[in-house]
């Protein structure tokens, strides 16, 4: 296994060098980066060229320049970066720390929300082929495969952003609105649950009467301004995700599981209230403990109770664990959100990256990063969910002609084990190399996407550099977009050899 | 225990007594025409609704925006044309209007600036035609320029494999780590700067996307070449050319016509994001990118500036995407159709009942 | 051990498994298929019933019935009976109960049945715990004793392993270790060893015979191979486009066929000659024909290999053997042992690594391209998948005359004319030159594929298992077909088979192979029925031949011999 990884990583860093002398020699070649001063009027124009031709060394020839480039890049590795300055005279290694991490925020965030979802909706959809959600999710991804996305971006702007902060200053939800948001939930709800058509009925039923209570006891509640949720409510929520996953793995009548799945319950309303006081003013690495325990107790807990049936027991308690654990940030969140509306009115934003000079304390920083996101992150995984959902479902389309998927029904397997046991482990195995094109895919739709929301990330910093022919933000951004996809496609390498026994060395 | 000869069909072949000879017989009995594969693929591609709807839609878009205004020396049926300026009316707002008037509207018509006028009184909806016309023609050079390469490429890498197959894979890992958009910015912007033509454009961006054709065409190929009818033809002395060309690429033209129509759409969004930043078609030439791009900020106050650009490139593009994927479904016949696929496995998941 | 399903025992009238007047319509697009028209069998604890057919004869249909497992198109009307439920109809989840515990299945392809990324032992373990027999340790101790009791070795450690660790035959024993896991009633075997070699299918029916007396299951053995039919079967029952044509004990239906269909069916079987009987011998057979043999072939340690990456692999080692013109060189052996790689290389597709392969004097590694190309003017081939060896882009017409387009031979018209000419002499109908081969069955395809070979008058047929792919009545026609052509145009042939009874059949001489190397060759009669060496008898005495009785005392020798090893 280390020797495939090795391997790999070998063979990705020749390719990088290879990238990275290519991208180097077009860039400089790609226009005339004194053009503005030759056309320029100033004064000191002559003074202005020489300095710039000092910044630039644009004295050496261009094999010269890349090699100062080259070994300025490669002292990173001892943790020293040069990456040399821009056409201004900034050092870039300066500019590049800010730049990056926005950036790879936004990029990972939406990989990890467009692959969850995009396979989740691909093997939904798979299964039920040829359905009315199968051609409605079929017609909605040729649609996203085919938007511009800065087009997209407006839209997404005016409608999304805009009208929800205008709506935030004053929520109010006609009942008219709220039975007509009630029916469409109704529908979107039962074609997503499927099932009998009387099932489905009472499903849409269900939901066209409740939805809209909901939302007018949230309005009466002022709810959107002031959201609060309290430890019975989380209670009663970690208790439904405890039932209801037991239920869909084993059935409620084995104790073995059930039991440290309420256990857990029990031990998130502990934990609520002893975290308390701490998560009102916590730091990342509290909220990072905090998850670590969410998982490891209630593992031990259904490790321990869970005998014969210990896996189902340990993922059944673990998901109630973090279920409970999440519902508690989300409690502190809402304790937040007033005071936060206070310090920024209109929270979606549709500018930046973060707001600069922001008052408050962690909670209120956490939502801006979060709302200043929203947006950007919703945009880039909504396309590439598109393309994560069709692979997902042509691979689990073809994997369900197999003879073993056969051979699994014959054993007497339920429909749910056959698909999640037999077919769904093999049809990620194709899905694993896609997603290192798609990784490249996203930061090429993230250079759109910050130009479009006006974020300062790589993608401004490589729009402006090549505007410029400036090589050096060029390199830099390339130099983190190109690691990062490499540790991407390694990571993809790793979880293909995982999950195919065949190709493990 | 034994059971009679009952229930036999008509149209099956009676008092036969071997495999062989009802086989025989059967093959008598065809009087349709001989169906060539090429046939077969275009009477599926027929009776796929959304891809014939989506061909009419792309046929009457490309008619009309070369017809409207015209192409080179061939003048157009549209009055106007897209340099002109002129006195913007009613503050360039649109004429055209599809809401009669007795449901409120302002009457069916289509007036003098349907789509409206820009800052200088120039008639958009000549400027959308002519932004239309160099989309599509950006599309089509683009898709075949990489077509072309990738399938040449991806069949000779697929069969001779060795070091032209290994190039081939190093090339298409170096779009693992520069993403396509940033190397279609660097050559466009480099192609921008020499000439400025939307041809120099359109073959450049062409050079960049035909690896992922070539690595498809390339799989194909590696399965094909095992098959016996090329063993066959290698057997009885053909040369390479004749394989590649005769046996090989005919039964891949599925995966490249397909993908070819993929390419279409793909191009078209690329080169309106390339332009949207700045690196692709640059004014004086137009493209519904560019159009796009420098009425964004219009949004708000003159939607229809912003709006008819951006449908116009979202009606091709979801076209030529429904047309590749009914394409796609008459090529794979394990793919056609409910009943179709429904027989093709005895073991296939059931699906639920239909209603009748 | 608590069984899940809603009866105790067998049935009231003791069948394990029985059919009633069933019948499957398939809906398609066009009109409906009729795939089983009214078919009423039984099978009782420890029987085994074979229910035989060729392809489209409704057999596998009929077994899919009885698991319950056809698709949502399929319309079943009548009853079978597992125990004493009838499934046709029952509640889904109602029959997920009954399978593995009272109905199983082996199925036909042991290299895809298994899941590919699941250790054996989970996969062993599932049906197991589902069905509440055993949990945890428990189910793994029980797996390996399954495997164990299958044969596989070494159990303990190797249930950790994957699928692809194991060969075909033991992944084979695997499949049959799940189908007994739950002690079902009855097995359902669909060509459980057709995919296999035949010493290992001799090993796979061994096992299947040994296990149902120990657990007293009955076993509906679903098979094509008459042979396998006499090894295993205690009744026939023979199925023809969806009838059941004839049923009756294995003595009955194998030596006494009453229908038409079986008859033709069991006439249609090749078999090994009986030793004694010789006068078969072809008139052209090497020792009738002139001492001045006239070599069309001639292959001198011969040695070939294949460059995986790198990693060289021997794939015939030292091999040496001649034709002449007139004579047919059969080419017998298991999978993996070589055979096709000589034909391979005699096609020019494989280089020669080391030793001399010449046709007609001319060394084929030491030709020039266009010298080779001349000599390949003078070859034709016939491959084994009728599906893959014709281009489906090109009509049967320019299918059969490519040949003459590549070496630039004849007019058009000319052209056109030999097409007819071969279309003939293949029998099948003129009007086919403008069909494609999708419009054709495997047989007919397969008969193109020879015209195509004959096309230029070639000097030297191969002929690459041409006949494996295909049911046994359309293999006798092929065949018989491919004997006349030879005594009328008096080529040389090479003829790569696993199929010892073919082999017997067509050739005069015989190199048995196994792993890379010729283990033992010379003519027909003396290699097929005086074996010396000891791969060769073995090879004798795995195949199964259609008599029950002559396959019970071959049955014994084939145990003799594998205990004496």
């Amino acid at each position: 296994m280390w020797k495939f990884i090795a391997k790999r990583l070998g063979s990705a860093l020749a390719v990088l060098f290879a990238a990275s002398l290519l991208l180097y020699v077009l860039v400089i070649n790609s226009g005339d980066p004194l053009k503005d001063l030759r056309e320029s009027n100033a004064d000191n124009r002559e003074y202005l060229m020489a300095q710039r031709v000092e910044y630039m060394n644009l004295d050496a020839p261009w094999y010269g320049r890349y090699w100062d480039w080259l070994t300025g890049a490669s002292k990173c590795l001892i943790g020293q970066c040069d990456l040399g300055q821009n056409i201004n005279g900034v050092e870039v290694s300066g500019l590049l720390a800010n730049a990056a991490s926005s950036t790879l925020r936004l990029v990972v965030l939406a990989t990890v929300i467009a692959a969850v979802l995009g396979i989740a909706i691909g093997v939904l959809t798979a299964i039920r082929q040829y359905s009315g959600l199968d051609y409605i999710v079929t017609f909605m991804t040729f649609l996203f495969f085919s938007l511009p996305v800065f087009w997209a971006a407006v839209l997404l702007k005016e409608y999304l952003a805009i009208s929800y902060n205008d709506w935030l200053a004053d929520p109010q939800i006609s009942l008219g609105s709220s039975i007509a948001i009630g029916i469409v939930v109704g529908l979107v709800l039962q074609m997503f649950l499927g099932g009998s058509l009387k099932r489905r009925g009472i499903t849409f039923i269900a939901a066209a009467v409740f939805v809209p209570l909901v939302l007018q006891y949230s309005i009466w509640l002022n709810f959107y301004r002031y959201p609060q949720m309290g430890p019975a409510i989380i209670i009663v929520l970690t208790a439904l995700v405890a039932l209801s996953a037991t239920a869909m793995s084993v059935g409620l009548k084995e104790k073995r599981v059930l039991y440290p799945a309420l256990i857990t319950v029990v031990l998130v309303l502990a934990m609520y209230y002893a975290t308390f006081y701490m998560l009102l003013e916590p730091n990342a690495w509290i909220l990072l403990f905090g998850l670590v325990l969410a998982v490891a107790i209630p593992a031990v807990v259904g490790r321990f109770m869970g005998g014969r049936l210990r896996k189902a027991a340990m993922s059944v308690s673990v998901a109630t664990g973090v279920v409970g654990a999440g519902l508690t940030v989300v409690d502190h969140m809402f304790r937040a959100w007033p005071g936060f509306l206070d310090v920024k009115g209109r929270p979606i934003a549709t500018i930046g990256s973060s707001t600069a000079n922001l008052e408050g304390g962690f909670w209120d920083h956490f939502l801006d990063n979060g709302t200043q996101l929203l947006m950007p992150t919703i945009l880039l995984a909504v396309i590439s969910l598109a393309s994560y959902s069709r692979y997902t479902r042509s691979s689990m389309l073809e994997v369900q002609r197999q003879d073993y998927i056969r051979t699994a029904r014959s054993k007497g397997l339920s429909e749910r084990t056959v698909i999640f046991r037999h077919a769904f482990r093999n049809a990620m195995i194709p899905i694993a190399t896609i997603a290192a094109f798609d990784f490249a895919g996203l930061i090429g739709g993230a250079v759109i996407t910050e130009r479009v929301f006006g974020w300062k990330g790589m993608g401004e910093m490589f729009a402006t550099g090549l505007d410029h022919v400036d090589p050096a933000p060029v390199m830099a951004f390339f130099l983190v977009t190109g690691t990062a996809a490499i540790i991407f496609n390694l990571l993809a390498d790793i979880v293909y050899a995982l999950l195919d026994p065949r190709i493990r060395v | 225990m034994s059971t009679p000869n009952k229930n036999l069909n008509e149209n099956e072949p009676q008092n036969l007594n071997s495999v062989a000879e009802v086989e025989d017989a059967k093959l008598a009995q065809i009087h349709e025409k001989p169906k060539s594969q090429g046939r077969i693929v275009l009477e599926r591609f027929v009776s796929h609704k959304p891809a014939m709807i989506s061909a009419v839609i792309l046929v009457v878009i490309t008619v009309f925006a070369f017809s409207s205004i015209g192409w080179g020396p061939i003048p157009g049926w549209w009055g106007q044309n897209f340099y002109h300026a002129g006195a913007v009316v009613d503050g360039g707002k649109p004429t055209l209007s599809l809401v009669p008037a007795w449901l409120g509207g302002e009457g069916i018509r289509i007036g003098e600036h349907p789509f409206g006028q820009d800052s200088v009184g120039k008639d958009y909806f000549a400027l959308v035609m002519n932004g239309t016309q160099k989309s599509i023609i950006i599309g089509v050079v683009v898709g075949l320029v990489a077509t072309v390469l990738g399938t040449v490429i991806g069949a000779v890498a697929g069969y001779f494999r060795g070091w032209v197959d290994e190039i081939l894979m190093r090339i298409t890992d170096l779009f693992i780590v520069i993403p396509l958009l940033v190397l279609a910015a660097v050559l466009g912007k480099m192609a921008g700067a020499s000439t400025g033509s939307i041809i120099i454009l359109a073959l450049v961006l062409g050079l960049v996307t035909w690896t992922g054709l070539a690595r498809l065409v390339r799989g194909e190929i590696l399965s094909l070449r095992e098959r016996e009818y090329v063993a066959a033809a290698q057997a009885m002395g053909s040369k390479t050319s004749r394989v590649i060309f005769k046996h090989l690429i005919p039964n891949t033209m599925g995966v490249i016509i397909v993908n070819a129509t993929f390419a279409i759409a793909g191009a078209i969004l690329l080169e309106s994001s390339l332009s949207y930043l700045g690196f692709g078609v640059k004014a004086p030439e137009s493209s519904l990118g560019l159009l796009i791009s420098q009425y964004q900020n219009a949004f708000t106050t003159r939607p229809y500036l912003f709006w008819w650009p951006g449908m116009i490139i979202v009606t091709i593009a979801l076209s030529v995407n429904f047309l590749g994927d009914g394409l796609r479904d008459a090529f794979d016949p394990r793919q056609i159709g409910k009943k179709r696929r429904r027989r093709a496995g005895l073991f296939a998941l059931p699906t639920r009942k239909e209603k009748p | 051990m608590s069984h899940a399903a809603p009866m105790n025992e067998q049935g009231s009238d003791g069948y394990a498994l029985s059919f009633t007047d069933l019948n499957v319509v398939f809906a398609t697009g066009g009109a409906d298929v009729h795939a089983v028209k009214g078919l009423s069998l039984t099978v009782r604890p420890g029987q085994v019933v074979a229910l035989v057919g060729e392809s489209g004869s409704g057999k596998s249909v009929t077994s899919t019935a009885a698991m319950g497992l056809l698709p949502e198109n399929a319309n079943v009307s009548g009853a079978a009976k597992v125990g004493n439920v009838n499934v046709v109809g029952l509640d889904e989840g109602k029959l997920r109960k009954m399978r593995a515990t009272d109905i199983a299945m082996v199925f036909q392809e042991p290299m895809t049945a298994l899941n590919p990324v699941l250790t054996i032992e989970r996969q062993l373990t599932e049906a197991l715990e589902l069905h509440d027999i055993a949990y945890g340790k428990e189910a793994t101790d029980r797996a390996i004793e399954l495997l164990d009791m299958v044969g596989i070795p070494d159990p303990a450690k190797r249930v950790k392993q994957y699928p692809h660790q194991f060969s075909g035959g033991q992944r084979q024993r695997i499949v049959i270790a799940m189908a007994i896991s739950c002690d079902p009633k009855v097995i359902i075997a669909d060509e459980p060893t057709t995919a296999l070699d035949v010493t290992v299918q001799a090993e796979i029916l061994d096992l299947l015979r040994e296990l149902k007396d120990r657990l007293n299951t009955g076993i509906l053995l679903i098979t094509h191979n008459m042979g396998v039919v006499a090894d295993m079967a205690d009744e026939v029952a023979v199925m023809f486009q969806g009838n059941l044509v004839e049923t009756g004990t294995v003595e009955q239906v194998l030596l006494r066929p009453e229908h038409p269909y079986t008859q033709r069916l069991l006439a249609a079987v090749p078999r090994l000659s009986a030793p004694a009987v010789t006068t078969a011998t072809p008139p052209h057979s090497s020792e009738t024909a002139p001492p001045g043999r006239e070599l069309v072939l001639e292959a001198k340690d011969l040695v070939l290999e294949y460059d995986m990456r790198g990693k060289i692999f021997r794939a015939v080692e030292e091999v040496s053997f001649d034709i002449a013109k007139g004579e047919v060189l059969g080419i017998v052996g298991e999978s993996g042992s070589g055979k096709s790689t000589i034909a391979k290389a005699v096609l020019g597709l494989l280089p020669v690594a080391s030793g001399s392969l010449s046709v007609q004097g001319h060394d084929l590694p030491k030709l020039s391209p266009k010298e080779a190309r001349a000599v390949r003017k003078r070859i034709g081939v016939i491959f084994q998948d009728p599906a893959a060896s014709l281009n489906p882009r090109f009509p049967i017409g320019d299918c059969i005359t490519e040949p003459m387009v590549v070496h630039k031979v004849g007019s058009k018209a000319g052209r056109i004319k030999r097409a007819e000419e071969l279309l003939d002499a293949v029998k099948l109908p003129r009007n086919v030159i403008n069909r494609y081969p999708h419009e054709l069955s495997g047989g007919q395809r397969q008969r193109v594929c020879i015209a195509r070979a004959l096309t230029l008058n070639p000097e030297l047929l191969i002929a690459d298992e041409p006949t494996s792919a295909l049911d046994v009545s359309v293999q006798a026609v092929v065949l018989e077909m491919l004997q006349d052509l030879q005594r009328d145009f008096n080529f040389a042939c090479l003829f790569v088979s696993h199929d010892l009874a073919v082999v017997d059949m067509l050739a005069d001489a015989v190199v048995v192979m196994q792993s890379g190397r010729a283990v033992e060759q010379g003519m027909v009669d003396t290699v097929l029925h005086a074996p010396t060496h000891d791969y060769t008898k073995r090879l004798l005495a795995a195949a199964p031949v259609p008599d029950p009785h002559e396959q019970a005392v071959r049955r014994a020798a084939w145990r003799l011999l594998n205990s004496t090893k």
